[in-house]
């Protein structure tokens, strides 16, 4: 994931900014992070690139 | 048939797609026609199609070369439900580098694979997510256009869907989608079944009701811009295709009676400025 296309990024379940938190990046993007709502606390990871924005509800 | 089984179906059937498709896709992989040859008669150009990644193109859309040829130069594109990536691919070219492609799809293994499709591509201005069609983790007025070929039909709530794209569409944005739709009710036995369902049929609205669905939502000047015949072939790389066809038992009567009651359509619509 990209650092400038975070910025149109919003929580899904009630569209909150996000805290970007990053454990793991290269020169070219975030690896490993979390990604937390202001608003309403929830957290998503981000793993091998890739942000799981899905609720937590449909998460495996 | 529950929301929640629903969805876990539709992801369990083409995280089957995305790990079986193949760039060798052959009878065995994937069906019996090629993604190439399926997207051609969509409408995709060799060109378009020789400039995405092999393996972007699953043959699964039913395709919208109009929607891409309104890309304009450092627009903000969504796709929704992007599978392997291949509409992002093509919609990166025409946006350039001042441009931004996000493609969401709740299936894992889908975004997993678009995004080593882009790596391997090189594409530095598409962005992959694991998201949900119905809670886009997309901000409020952010986007210039949302592109989507043939995957609302698999969304439950798909009024839900259209207000998310309404959201997060800039004042003036566009909504161009191609989907199935009905023409008429499908025979019972289709509509029951969750494997039709995730061979996008029994999920899809009559056509009616789907554009009514977007003018809910809040889009203006919606107008369907292209409709065809929507063939059963177009569906036979789907992995529940077979069930469709031969688990059911359907004769070449009933089969003609499926094809009269489905339609591909392209859809566009505006949210006012």
């Amino acid at each position: 994931m990209k650092r400038d296309l975070l910025d149109i990024l919003a929580c899904p379940l009630c569209k909150g900014d996000l805290t970007l938190e990053v454990f793991e990046e290269n020169d070219r993007e975030i690896i490993t992070g979390k990604l937390c709502c202001k608003a309403c606390s929830e957290c998503y990871p981000i793993e091998d690139g890739i942000p799981n924005m899905l609720p937590p509800d449909l998460r495996d | 048939m529950e929301e929640q089984e629903i969805k876990k179906a539709v992801r369990d059937s083409y995280a089957l797609v995305a790990e079986q498709a193949c760039s060798c896709c052959s009878s065995t992989c994937c069906g019996t026609s090629e993604p190439k040859e399926i997207s051609k008669k969509i409408g995709y150009t060799e060109e378009e199609l020789q400039a995405v990644p092999t393996g972007s193109n699953l043959g699964l859309g039913c395709g919208n070369p109009i929607a891409l040829a309104s890309i304009k130069e450092g627009e903000t594109v969504l796709d929704l439900g992007s599978g392997g990536g291949f509409d992002c691919f093509l919609a990166s070219r025409k946006v350039g580098p001042n441009g931004k492609i996000i493609g969401v799809d709740m299936t894992e293994q889908m975004v997993k694979r678009a995004k080593a499709n882009a790596v391997e591509g090189g594409y530095k201005n598409v962005e992959f997510r694991h998201g949900e069609i119905e809670k886009l983790p997309v901000e409020d007025n952010t986007i210039d256009v949302i592109v989507s070929n043939c995957v609302i039909n698999l969304v439950p709530d798909k009024e839900l869907a259209f207000r998310e794209a309404f959201r997060v569409l800039k004042p003036g944005g566009r909504l161009m989608v191609s989907d199935i739709v009905l023409l008429k009710e499908l025979p019972e036995f289709l509509r029951e079944s969750i494997d039709a369902y995730v061979g996008c049929v029994s999920g899809a609205l009559e056509k009616d009701i789907y554009l009514d669905a977007i003018r809910l939502a809040g889009f203006q000047d919606v107008n369907v811009v292209d409709e065809t015949v929507f063939p059963l072939d177009y569906m036979i790389n789907d992995p529940t295709s077979q069930l469709i066809l031969e688990g059911l038992k359907i004769s070449a009567d009933q089969l003609k009676e499926i094809e009269d009651s489905i339609s591909s359509i392209k859809v566009n619509g505006f949210k006012p400025r």
